[in-house]
């Protein structure tokens, strides 16, 4: 195949704007990993039109801003709040109200068994009895809940900024993790957690650093725990921790 | 002052590509309302292009974003960039929302000999729309490449709904459509 001839022909331009035939979007996708230039030609149509819509921009006004950075920011939250219903409102909308809260929280349940499951199986291999995940709903239980222990995880030497607070429910072996300053790891690398018990550092798992505002969930924590701590470790963890790399420590 | 500094510092993308598809699939709250304050206008300016009422457009794009955090997890970043995805779930929403509009308007029978003679009255609407963007670049093309893009792109038709409603063989229709986009290549600058 003359690959400048079928680069100049218009089709990265057709796939690009999502006009070619189911056939030409199967063609080209084979082809792109075989051929560099048509993969960077693409590349470049891709950035060409981003750039020139981005010129093309017109604001909606103030109030659809406020209206739509308010919904995204309410998705995020983790509660679904049903409130009791006036006597004067129809029970029709009552149903409604339930119903929709119902696939909201299918949704979400959805997701995050979703998530939990992929990173699940993906540390599996590496890490036995590792697994987190956010805890979709009701993050407020977390901290009301009377059995949780509070533990302050405080920065270590040049990460004295860091900071995490974990609350840890000792009948379950659940710990809840809010990450309150860390820096992002990067994709060959994974925050690991450490406990202290019976004078030996044991792994308890990864943690999903992605996850910003809400609990990541950590499974097994041992109940003789005494103390914490979090490591930088390379993706997937590690099976001693790197104590150089220790970001964060915290005591019962 | 310290708000002012806040938003200007979300307003100079923070993020590269990776690492905001990383937050957005992690529902990041900040990765969401950085992705909005950086692409609204342009998506908007899309969304108007198809929908010159604005409030309307307003609706469908608050709806695009609402869908972009539920469908982010299929984005797939070996396909193409963030952008087009979000422009091709626009553009495939707004279409949706003109057939909604032009189905009470117009017939019940949805099918393109309709659309074909609504674009000679969209045409002259759109002549007058005050949105610069694509949809002006492609008036400026001759009319056969103006009709394919204007059926395709902007009405959503497949190539063989366009060859049959032109009643043009399929082959014309394609070749109309790639020297068509060349030609708006050169033109939308």
């Amino acid at each position: 195949m003359d690959i400048k001839e079928y680069i100049s022909s218009g089709i990265i331009e057709l796939y690009v704007m999502g006009l070619c035939s189911p056939e030409e979007e199967k063609e080209l996708e084979a082809l792109r990993p075989q051929y560099k230039e048509l993969h960077e030609a693409i590349l470049q149509y891709e950035k060409d039109m981003e750039e020139k819509m981005l010129r093309y921009a017109t604001l909606p006004d103030a109030e659809t801003d406020k209206q739509i950075l308010q919904q995204l920011a309410s998705l995020n939250t983790p509660v679904v709040q049903m409130r009791p219903v006036q006597s004067t409102g129809l029970k029709f909308n009552w149903m409604r109200s339930v119903a929709a809260a119902a696939v909201i929280l299918l949704g979400i349940s959805a997701y995050f068994n979703y998530t939990l499951y992929n990173k699940t199986k993906k540390q599996a291999a590496l890490i036995s009895n590792s697994t987190s995940s956010p805890l979709p709903a009701a993050d407020y239980t977390v901290i009301t809940n009377p059995a949780i222990t509070p533990v302050a995880l405080y920065g270590v030497g040049s990460h004295a900024i860091c900071r995490c607070t974990m609350f840890w429910d000792k009948s379950t072996g659940k710990a809840y993790i809010m990450i309150h300053h860390l820096p992002r790891s990067s994709s060959s690398k994974d925050y690991q957690l450490w406990a202290e018990v019976d004078g030996k550092t044991v792994n308890v798992g990864i943690i999903n650093d992605a996850i910003r505002g809400r609990f990541i969930e950590v499974t097994n924590v041992p109940n003789q725990s005494i103390a914490f701590k979090v490591t930088l470790e390379q993706s997937g963890g590690a099976a001693q921790p790197t104590l150089a790399e220790t970001y964060l420590e915290g005591k019962i | 002052m310290i708000f002012t500094f806040q938003f200007s510092r979300l307003e100079q993308k923070p993020y590269t590509e990776t690492e905001l598809v990383t937050a957005l699939k992690s529902r990041d709250n900040d990765a969401y309302k950085h992705l909005y304050l950086h692409y609204r206008g342009a998506l908007y300016n899309n969304i108007l292009q198809l929908l010159p009422d604005r409030e309307i457009a307003a609706d469908v794009l608050q709806e695009v974003f609402l869908q972009i955090w539920k469908q982010i997890d299929k984005y797939d970043e070996t396909k193409g960039r963030l952008f087009t995805w979000m422009l091709k779930l626009t553009r495939n929403m707004a279409i949706n929302q003109t057939r909604v509009k032009n189905f009470k308007v117009h017939s019940k029978n949805e099918d393109i000999s309709n659309y074909v003679s609504i674009i000679e009255e969209r045409n002259n609407q759109h002549t007058g729309i005050n949105h610069i963007g694509l949809r002006q670049q492609v008036h400026k093309l001759r009319p056969e490449y103006k009709d394919v893009i204007e059926l395709s792109y902007f009405q959503g038709f497949k190539q063989e709904e366009i060859a049959e409603a032109l009643k043009l063989p399929l082959g014309t229709v394609k070749t109309r459509l790639r020297n068509a986009v060349i030609e708006l290549r050169k033109e939308f600058k």
